[in-house]
């Protein structure tokens, strides 16, 4: 008996592997989020009480109030003045300690405006190098 | 004059290259991807300055509604009663990992005495760096 000669195909199947893709891409984009992960650093000063010993009077007092209103030192202040406001005190004492200290009903948004003003200070020339953000009972423990 | 026979257009749509399209499309998603960790919907501050926040940091997010969610970075966040949970969460942080970075993401129109609490405890837990999580801010939303 005359068996029939069978041809095997020598191309590897390769029409699958698009629908294989696909479905992982598919995977891939549902699974996956553009997540924010950037921001502002803030180192936190260890908590030393031999070296809370700054006085109100040498330092910028930055004061954020409800409804994006600030102060400098008391004194109303818009927040693109901030940087000019600060570059003669900085420039006699670079180390001059700038403290932010926003109230309580103000929003987190404002404070963090007024932060990211001083951080990108040193772009323009007005590098503040010594940023404070007491908290309140900071405030409570060491200026009162 | 005779003319040319007509040439039969090929019907098969060529496939071949579709493969590796697709192959570039999951180079880019394995990439860049990365899984929330916390699913808060939350309108972040915008700022001109932003650093990269280094990967499976803690991440203490707030709501506009003031629900305070904590998560060490490497599962999904739960959420907490109080200021209290946060200290004793940061301080768990803190002495697994004394160099654990903090992503704070808190919604932009959060009363400050919230953030401001958030703040102690991780001051109060001996924290070292605190990322205050921000979207860019763009030329228009300057002014």
């Amino acid at each position: 008996m005359k068996l029939p000669k069978r041809t095997v195909s020598d191309e590897v199947p390769t029409s699958s592997m698009a629908d294989i893709t696909f479905l992982l891409i598919i995977f891939f984009m549902v699974t996956n989020t553009f997540a924010a992960t950037r921001g502002l650093d803030f180192a936190v000063p260890k908590e030393d009480k031999s070296t809370q010993t700054i006085e109100k009077q040498e330092s910028v007092l930055l004061a954020v109030h409800p409804g994006g209103r600030f102060e400098a030192d008391g004194r109303a202040i818009e927040l693109d003045k901030i940087l000019d406001y600060l570059r003669p005190k900085l420039e006699r004492d670079p180390l001059k300690p700038v403290i932010i200290r926003p109230d309580p009903d103000a929003s987190y948004g404002d404070m963090v405006r007024v932060f990211d003003v001083l951080r990108q200070g040193k772009d323009k020339g007005v590098e503040v190098r010594n940023i404070s953000i007491p908290t309140q009972r900071e405030i409570e423990q060491f200026w009162y | 004059m005779r003319l040319k026979a007509r040439q039969k257009p090929n019907a098969v749509v060529p496939t071949a290259s579709m493969a590796d399209i697709v192959f570039l499309l999951i180079i880019f998603f394995v990439l860049t991807f990365n899984v929330d960790v916390d699913k808060a919907q939350v309108m972040l501050p915008k700022t001109g300055l932003r650093f990269e926040v280094p990967k499976k940091s803690a991440v203490i997010s707030v709501t506009e509604a003031g629900q305070i969610r904590v998560s060490s970075g490497e599962e999904t966040s739960t959420t907490v009663s109080g200021y209290e949970d946060v200290l004793a969460f940061a301080a768990e942080q803190v002495a697994r990992d004394a160099e654990k970075a903090f992503i704070l993401k808190a919604d932009a129109r959060v009363p400050y005495q919230t953030i401001d609490r958030i703040l102690d405890s991780l001051k109060q837990a001996r924290a070292s760096t605190i990322y205050l999580l921000s979207d860019q801010e763009t030329v228009e939303g300057a002014g």
